[in-house]
């Protein structure tokens, strides 16, 4: 951490015109091991969202392609994907099978790269998901607070009283022979739309109560009583008098919320209630590959490794930025 | 992994004449009994306890695999390695059933002066209340019973007794009438559901805590279930071999500790350590190779009885079309399933598996062949592509079903995979109105060897239910149902067998399934044990009789 209280002594010239956003910002430049994990992040992300390349030009196979009784030719000799005893290739410097093979003779790396853009594109969606609920759900109760705060709050009360776990096995197992189907929305049990709107969901409690909490402190300001001597409605107030001043609060909840979720659904693959196969997601490889420890460690091993690093650099990255943005933080400007 | 036996909720009696089976194949060694040290004590392990451990109720590999050495039949079978052990033979009767000349007298005595474990004497009376038991204690093996007359009554609660069991308590008689010819009787006596049990065990629920006295060479003295059971010799087992019994093996060890252990790897360690003796279930795939390798003086693969295929819903698209089937057939491969399985598959293409009456090989799909199958597909050109694959989460099948799914779509097939859990699947892929079902993974493991015992329940059309279905490739080929029946009021002779293998022969000319392998099971001992006398029966698995150490 950089040394505090330099900002307060600054000259106030130099900070004159720069808008908090961009004060944040130059706090966030100055920590450079949060800066170095967003990075991270990034090229995790892109190496996830290369997958269709590497599958094409490189791998020549998809992630779901099954090649049990193929074989490919290592140091010069012709070697079973999978050996007649049912194990498969490990690691190896190859185009083909870099990260080795898996039980049912696909590649690895190309499953690795799809089950991140899987791992990943629930844990964001599921994150707007959550924040979107949170928000409203956290201003209306704050903001109207009497039977419509204790109605949400029992609500919310109610999803908090499962463990989160639990809730989402409860959820995953249920909907995933039946779909589900809402008024015309129909979602087929194989979606990846089921685990999202799980995690999601289950989620919403944790957010939505530091959002009614600060709205319940930020509405009896003076601001809002002067929105509210203006004329301003409630839905304006909300929106535009209190909304920015959480914000920075929701984009930190956020950001550390995609990592809890990716991890939610690595635990809910695994246990086989998340992401349905032979779809694959980290934790549906981790699921496929435990059984084969001794023989393939790879097959967790490398799965494993990237659910540490995405959820590391997530939270890393986010601590960073709850500390760029909150002024209260002790990280400051240096002059 | 587990190879939990569906409850058969077809009739297996049918019209039948005769004495029903006769010997099944040829002797080979005797390996359970006689010679080498005896006493000790042995610990096994199994990944799943059995379901019940009461002989009326249980359903399970587990189940009997424990209780066919506790508790004895009228008729048993042989304790013997191979084909001679699916033998039917006398246990506590004195002889083979007497049967009258239309087939559905059967009379049978028990021998005299036998005793249970805890001293009680055995009657023949008891018998009918096993009989009993298995409806009022809503048993998944009373449809076999079903056939004997007034046990339907019974089972409604018209009748408080079922008026085809006649027995004398003073003579050890023993008769029972059927309602039809039955020519799978014998093998439905030799069954643990029909072993007789003292009228002080519960009549309408289960006993698993509290297990009856024991008929066979072993007593259950302690059961902590679902973790524990602890069997040690019958010390009342001398009074049934002095009786005659001579076909049921005594023990040699003199105490059997089974412990339930979830974790195949941890079991497969233990025996290698000597810590545990002996583990019911094969190792996974991933400690196979090494326990092949290194441990090959006290580890063997054995056979099993059994077959592993892919349904298809014959009654609808895209599988109501034989060309399409035909190419599935073609289409699959074999040896990517046995690789699946880790090497324990015999690849198969017919509904017999290898060591059931009636077997004999042919292939009519050569392949894998997907040019062929491609083409048939082309000529029969399904309007309807998008099909259902189901198969359940057990980490063999999920892969099972994975590859189906991947073949399915090469083929040009739009598949959805659908993996659900292994306690529900056979129920949800068993209720006819569940939408979807087009095609997914199923097995089959014999009840008792008799071919009718796979075709009837799977195959015939009569047997088409709406809830509980076993035949979900929904065939209906009355012909063949009319052969089926034909078949099985006749006794297993050589041309009977025959017979039933052209019966196999005709379903798979219509490719009403795409039969993939016959599983093997294994025999991994420890050190301490006496690997030579272990053996695995083809019917009730490890044969606890033939342990011993060394």
């Amino acid at each position: 951490m950089a040394a505090p209280t330099t900002e307060d002594a600054a000259p106030t010239a130099d900070v004159e015109g720069r808008s908090p956003w961009h004060l944040a910002w130059a706090r966030l430049r100055r920590n450079r091991i949060a800066i170095g994990f967003g990075v991270l992040f990034l090229l995790i992300a892109v190496f996830c969202l290369a997958a269709p390349l590497w599958a094409e030009y490189v791998a020549h196979t998809g992630p779901n392609q099954n090649h049990i009784t193929d074989k490919i030719t290592i140091d010069g000799r012709l070697t079973n994907v999978v050996s007649t005893d049912g194990i498969p290739i490990g690691p190896g410097l190859r185009g083909r099978y870099l990260l080795g093979a898996d039980q049912n003779g696909r590649d690895v790396m190309v499953r690795l790269m799809y089950g991140g853009r899987t791992s990943i594109y629930i844990g964001v969606l599921a994150a707007v998901i959550t924040t979107v609920l949170a928000v409203v759900v956290g201003m209306l109760a704050g903001y109207y607070r009497g039977w419509v705060d204790a109605v949400l709050s029992r609500i919310l009360d109610v999803i908090w009283a499962f463990p989160v776990l639990l809730l989402g096995i409860a959820l995953g197992t249920t909907l995933a022979l039946g779909g589900l189907s809402i008024g015309g929305l129909q979602i087929t049990g194989n979606s990846l739309w089921i685990p999202i709107l799980i995690i999601g969901l289950v989620y919403v409690p944790y957010m939505a109560r530091p959002v009614r909490g600060e709205i319940l402190a930020l509405r009896e300001k003076e601001f809002v009583e002067a929105a509210v001597a203006q004329g301003k409605g409630p839905l304006r107030i909300m929106v535009s008098e209190l909304l920015p001043n959480i914000i920075s609060t929701v984009i930190v909840f956020c950001t550390l919320n995609i990592a809890n979720n990716m991890l939610l659904e690595s635990a809910l693959s695994f246990l086989g209630a998340g992401v349905r196969p032979p779809n694959a997601s980290w934790g549906t490889m981790i699921a496929d590959g435990y059984q084969t420890i001794y023989t393939a460690p790879h097959l967790t091993i490398v799965p494993g490794l990237m659910i540490v690093l995405t959820v590391l650099s997530l939270n890393v990255f986010g601590d960073g930025l709850r500390d760029a943005l909150d002024p209260r933080a002790t990280i400051r400007l240096e002059r | 992994m587990r190879r939990l036996r569906r409850i058969v909720t077809i009739l297996a009696a049918t019209a039948v004449t005769g004495a029903g089976v006769a010997g099944c194949g040829g002797t080979k060694s005797i390996t359970g009994a006689g010679g080498g040290a005896k006493g000790g004590e042995v610990n096994v392990t199994m990944t799943s306890f059995p379901d019940y451990v009461d002989p009326q109720l249980s359903y399970t590999v587990e189940g009997w695999e424990v209780l066919w050495n506790v508790y004895t039949p009228l008729l048993t079978y042989r304790h013997q390695k191979g084909d001679a052990g699916v033998d039917v033979v006398p246990g506590l009767a004195k002889d083979m059933p007497q049967v009258s000349e239309d087939g559905k007298t059967y009379k049978l005595t028990l021998r005299p002066n036998m005793k249970y474990s805890d001293g009680t004497p055995i009657k023949a009376s008891d018998f009918t209340y096993a009989i009993k038991r298995l409806f009022k204690a809503n048993s998944g093996g009373s449809v076999f019973y079903e056939g004997i007359v007034g046990a339907k009554d019974f089972a409604e609660g018209k009748s408080d007794t079922i008026t085809g069991i006649t027995t004398d308590d003073n003579t050890g008689d023993i008769t029972i009438a059927l309602e039809r010819p039955n020519g799978t009787f014998n093998n439905i006596l030799g069954l643990m559901f029909a072993a007789p049990v003292p009228p002080t065990t519960p009549l309408d629920k289960e006993s698993t805590n509290n297990p009856p006295p024991a008929s066979g060479p072993f007593v259950i003295t302690r059961v902590d279930a679902p973790n524990t059971l602890t069997m040690e010799r019958n010390p009342q087992f001398n009074t049934v071999k002095d009786a005659g019994a001579t076909e049921v093996a005594d023990a040699q060890v003199d105490k059997i500790l089974v412990s339930q252990n979830k974790n195949n790897s941890a079991q497969v360690t233990g025996v290698q350590q000597n810590t545990i003796d002996f583990m019911s279930d094969p190792p996974d795939a991933d400690r196979l190779p090494e326990v092949k390798a290194k441990f090959s003086d006290r580890f063997r693969m054995e056979d099993s009885i059994n077959t592993y295929y892919f349904w298809m819903n014959t009654q609808k698209a895209p599988f109501n079309d034989l060309k399409v089937r035909q190419a599935i057939n073609y289409a699959i491969d074999p040896e990517a399933l046995n690789r699946v399985f880790g090497g324990r598959l015999h690849p198969t293409q017919q509904i017999l598996p290898p060591g059931m009456p009636g077997y004999d090989e042919y292939k009519l799909y050569p392949g894998p062949d997907m040019e062929k199958a491609k083409q048939l597909l082309a000529e029969a050109n399904p309007a309807d592509k998008d099909i259902t694959v189901w198969t359940d989460d057990e980490p063999d099948r999920k892969r099972i079903g994975e590859y189906y799914h991947d073949l399915l779509n090469q083929l040009g097939f739009n598949a959805e995979l659908k993996v659900i859990a292994g306690d529900v699947y056979f129920t949800t892929i068993g209720n006819t109105s569940t939408p979807d079902l087009d095609t997914g993974f199923t097995d089959w493991f014999q009840d008792f060897p008799h071919p009718d015992d796979f075709f009837r329940p799977l195959l015939n059309g009569e047997n088409i239910l709406p809830t509980n279905n076993s035949n979900f490739s929904q065939v209906k080929i009355p012909a063949n149902d009319a052969t089926m029946d034909k078949l099985v009021e006749q006794q297993l002779t050589d041309d009977v067998r025959k017979q039933y293998a052209e019966l196999d022969k005709s379903y798979m000319e219509q490719a009403v399934w795409a039969p993939y392998g016959n599983e093997q099971f294994t025999t991994f001992l420890s050190d301490r044990m006496n690997f030579d006398k272990s053996y695995r029966h083809l019917l009730f698995s490890q044969d606890y009789t033939s342990f011993a150490l060394k």
